[in-house]
C-alpha cells in the first residue's frame, strides 16, 4: 500500500537548509493505523506533506499503491491529491463560507461531479461521521470535534485508499478526541491505511504500527567511545540523528551548517577540552550542523546521562540554559 | 466552482456591498461625465441641423459661422452666389441675460433658420423664439441686448457652447442690437449647393459648422475623457483591492483547496466570477444613480441607451482586469500551507 524508501526531506528556513527526515524507510499496509510519533520539528507533517503530494522531497521514493508520488506533476499530481490520499488537517481547515455539506462537496465538484451527485455523496459521508443534523451549518457553528469529523468526511470524498491525519486531536477536548479516534480506527478497520501524525504517545494503543521520528536519547548503558578523525573527516552530518555528546580530546572540530544557496557557514570550532553535539540527543532533534575534523582529532562520545553525570556535575543548569537558548533560536528559525 | 464564489460573496457580503456601492458611485460619475461629453456633441449636431441650411458662407479668414467676428455687408455677396436655391443673411450676437450667456440669431422672417417647436415662428420685429432652457414660455417677455421681446415660440434642446440657450429674432432686431442697425451679417445661410461664391468668401458644409462649435469645447471634452479614464482605473482599483484582500484572507483556504485537488485555475476562475459579479452589480447601481442624478445636473446630460448597455460589458471587463491582481497570488499558493 505505502512504500517509502530512503526518503530525505529538506527545506529552506531562515537561509539554512533544514533536513527533518533523512534516509527514512517505511512500509505500511491497508487496514492498518500507523502512528507517526514525534516532537515538534521532527518531520511528521513534512512526511505527511510528501505522501500527500504537497511537498517534493530532496531524494527517495514514496509509493502509494502503484503510484510513485515523487515526481508527479500536472494532472497526475491532481489525480493523486484527489483520489490517492485524503488529508485531515490539524486546524480542520474547513472553508468558513461553506456549510459542512458544501465543504465535503468541494473536492467532488472540483473533480467534475454534477451538483446533485456531489450533494448525495456529501450527504452520505456526513451521515457516516454522524453529523446529519449539522450538515447545513457553517464551521463557525460547529464544535471542534464536529469540524474535525467534517474534515474527515471531506478527506473521504473520493474514497481514497490512504487517509492522512495531522495532529487530529490537537484542538479537541477529551470527549471529542474519543469520537474522532474511534472514527479513524473504524476507517482503518474497514480496509484503509490511516496514518496519524501526533506528538501524543497516548494514542499508541489505538495503532497497529508506530514510527517514532524522535528516537529517545539513550541516557545510559553505553560506554564512551573514542574516535580518531583524520583532517576533513565528518563525524556526523547535518540532519542525522544521534545520541552522543562529544568531547574533543585533541585536535579541532569545526561545526558548519548548509545554507540554502548551497554554501556552508562555519558556526564555530571546538578544540581540546570543548564539547559539542549535546542539543540533538537532549531535544530529540536531528543534528543541526555537520561536525568535521579540521586536523587530526580525537573525540570521545558520551551518552547524554554520562555526559551530565560525569563531565558537568557542577553545572547541569548551565547546560539546560544553553540548551533552552539554542532551542529558542532553533524554533525561531523553523517558524520563519 | 460557482458554489465557492457565490458562498464567498454571501459570507463577505458587507465588504462586497461596500465595494459595489463605492464602485457604483465611480461608475455613475463616469456615466454622467460621458453624458455631459455626449451632450456637447449632440447639442451641436442638433443646433446646426436646426438651421436647415445646406451650406454656410463666411469670409475666407473666418473659421466658421459661430466664431466669425467680422461682419460684412451681405447684399453684394448674396447677389454673387451662383447656383444656390436660396441665400439668407444671418447675424449672431452673444448676449448676457442675468448670469447666463444667450446666443441670439437674427434671421430673415420666413427665411432659412431654426423653427419653433412650440408656438410659432417670428413674424415681425419685437418677437422671439427662445429655447426652453432659458426658462421662458410662449407669451413671456424677454429682454435681449436691452430690447424687450415677446416670446412667440420655443425650441427644445437648441443650445450651444455647452448649454447656452439660443434665441431667434428678426435680422433687423439683431442688427439693431449688435450693429446699430447697419445692414451687416456674420454669415449667410444657403439652401442648395452654390457653384461659385465671390472672392474673399467661402462656402462651408454643416460638418465644418459643427467643427466650429466643437473647437471651443475640445479642451473640456478632452479633460472629461481623461477623467473618465481615471475613474475607470479607480473602479478597477477598488474591485482589485477587494479581490486582493479576499485572496490574502483566503490563502489558507486556497492551500486547502489545492491540497484536496482543486486546481489553481479553478480558484482563479472563482476570483474572476466574484470580481465580475461585483462589477456588474456596481454597473446596475451606477445606472440607477445616473438616471436619478442626471436631471439634477446643471449641465445637460445625455446618456445614450447604447452607453447604458455598454456599461455592464465594460464593467465586466474591468472586473476581469481587477481579478488579475489576485492571479499570481492565487496560483502561487503553496498547498503545503494547509498543514501550517
Amino acid at each position: 500500500m505505502l512504500r517509502i524508501s530512503d526518503l530525505t526531506i529538506e527545506y529552506s528556513s531562515g537561509g539554512y537548509v533544514v533536513r527533518p527526515i533523512s534516509g527514512l524507510d517505511l512500509r505500511a499496509d491497508a487496514g492498518h493505523l500507523v502512528l507517526l510519533l514525534g516532537a515538534s520539528g521532527s518531520g511528521k507533517t513534512s512526511l505527511l506533506s510528501v505522501i500527500a503530494g504537497l511537498l517534493t522531497p530532496a531524494s527517495g521514493s514514496v509509493q502509494v499503491g502503484d503510484t510513485e508520488v515523487v515526481g508527479l506533476s500536472g494532472s497526475a499530481l491532481t489525480h493523486h491529491r484527489r483520489h490517492g490520499v485524503g488529508v485531515v488537517f490539524q486546524a480542520f481547515n474547513l472553508v468558513p463560507s461553506l456549510t459542512a455539506a458544501e465543504n465535503v462537496q468541494v473536492p467532488l465538484r472540483a473533480a467534475g461531479w454534477r451538483a446533485r451527485a456531489a450533494r448525495d455523496r456529501a450527504a452520505e459521508l456526513i451521515a457516516r461521521v454522524d453529523l446529519e443534523d449539522r450538515a447545513h451549518h457553517r464551521p463557525a457553528d460547529l464544535s471542534g470535534g464536529q469540524q474535525q469529523r467534517v474534515a474527515i468526511a471531506r478527506a473521504l470524498a473520493h474514497d481514497p485508499p490512504v487517509l492522512l491525519a495531522d495532529e487530529p486531536t490537537a484542538h479537541l477536548d477529551y470527549l471529542q478526541v474519543e469520537s474522532v479516534l474511534r472514527l479513524l480506527r473504524d476507517l482503518a478497520d474497514s480496509g484503509r491505511l490511516v496514518i496519524v501524525a501526533t506528538h501524543d504517545d497516548r494514542l499508541k494503543p489505538l495503532s497497529d504500527e508506530v514510527l517514532d521520528l524522535t528516537p529517545s536519547a539513550e541516557t545510559t548503558g553505553r560506554a564512551p567511545t573514542r574516535q580518531v578523525l583524520e583532517a576533513g573527516e565528518v563525524l556526523f552530518a547535518e540532519g542525522e540523528r544521534g545520541d552522543r555528546v562529544y568531547v574533543v580530546e585533541s585536535g579541532t572540530i569545526e561545526l558548519a551548517r548548509h545554507r540554502d544557496d548551497g554554501t556552508e557557514e562555519l558556526l564555530t570550532t571546538v578544540s581540546d577540552g570543548g564539547y559539542f553535539g549535546e542539543l540533538g540527543p537532549m531535544l530529540g532533534l536531528p543534528r543541526s550542523a555537520t561536525a568535521r575534523a579540521v586536523d587530526r582529532a580525537v573525540v570521545i562520545g558520551y551518552s547524554l546521562r554520562d555526559f551530565r553525570d560525569h563531565l558537568q556535575p557542577s553545572s547541569p543548569g548551565a547546560l539546560l540554559s544553553e540548551a533552552a537558548d539554542a532551542t529558542e533560536a532553533w524554533a525561531e528559525n523553523i517558524s520563519q | 466552482m460557482w458554489l465557492l464564489s457565490w458562498r464567498d460573496l454571501q459570507y463577505r457580503r458587507r465588504r462586497f456591498a461596500i465595494a459595489v456601492v463605492a464602485t457604483g458611485l465611480v461608475f455613475a460619475i463616469a456615466l454622467l461625465l460621458s453624458g455631459v461629453s455626449s451632450s456637447f456633441t449632440t447639442e451641436i449636431d442638433r443646433s446646426v441641423a436646426a438651421f436647415t441650411a445646406d451650406r454656410w458662407i463666411i469670409p475666407v479668414g473666418a473659421k466658421g459661422p459661430f466664431s466669425n467676428a467680422n461682419a460684412f455687408s451681405p447684399s453684394e455677396v448674396i447677389d454673387s452666389v451662383k447656383g444656390a436655391k436660396q441665400v439668407d443673411a444671418m447675424v449672431m450676437n452673444r448676449l448676457v441675460l442675468g448670469s447666463r450667456d444667450v446666443i441670439v440669431f437674427g434671421t430673415e422672417i420666413n427665411g432659412i433658420g431654426p423653427r419653433a417647436t412650440a408656438g410659432r415662428n417670428v413674424h415681425r420685429a419685437g418677437e422671439a423664439v427662445v429655447d426652453t432652457s432659458l426658462g421662458k414660455a410662449v407669451g413671456d417677455d424677454v429682454t435681449l441686448g436691452g430690447t424687450r421681446f415677446r416670446v412667440v415660440g420655443t425650441t427644445t434642446g437648441h443650445t450651444i457652447f455647452a448649454g447656452s440657450p439660443t434665441a431667434v429674432i428678426s435680422i433687423d432686431d439683431a442688427r439693431a442690437i449688435g450693429f446699430a442697425s447697419q445692414p451687416l451679417a456674420t454669415s449667410l445661410l444657403v439652401r442648395g449647393a452654390p457653384q461659385a461664391v465671390p472672392s474673399g468668401y467661402k462656402a462651408i458644409t454643416n460638418d465644418t459648422a459643427v467643427d466650429d462649435l466643437e473647437r471651443p469645447l475640445q479642451k473640456a471634452t478632452g479633460t472629461i475623457d481623461f477623467l473618465r479614464v481615471l475613474l475607470w482605473l479607480i473602479a478597477v482599483g477598488i474591485i482589485g483591492s477587494i479581490v486582493y484582500l479576499t485572496v490574502l484572507e483566503q490563502t489558507r483556504d486556497f492551500a486547502v483547496l489545492k491540497a484536496t485537488g482543486v486546481t489553481g485555475r479553478s480558484i482563479f476562475r472563482g476570483l474572476v466570477v466574484e470580481a465580475v459579479i461585483v462589477a456588474v452589480a456596481a454597473a446596475a447601481v451606477a445606472t440607477v444613480l445616473a438616471l436619478v442624478l442626471g436631471p439634477l445636473m446643471p449641465m445637460s446630460v445625455e446618456i445614450s441607451t447604447g452607453t447604458y448597455i455598454a456599461l455592464p460589458v465594460i464593467a465586466a471587463l474591468a472586473g476581469m482586469m481587477s481579478s488579475l491582481v489576485g492571479l499570481r497570488r492565487a496560483l502561487g499558493v503553496d498547498p503545503a500551507l494547509a498543514f501550517g
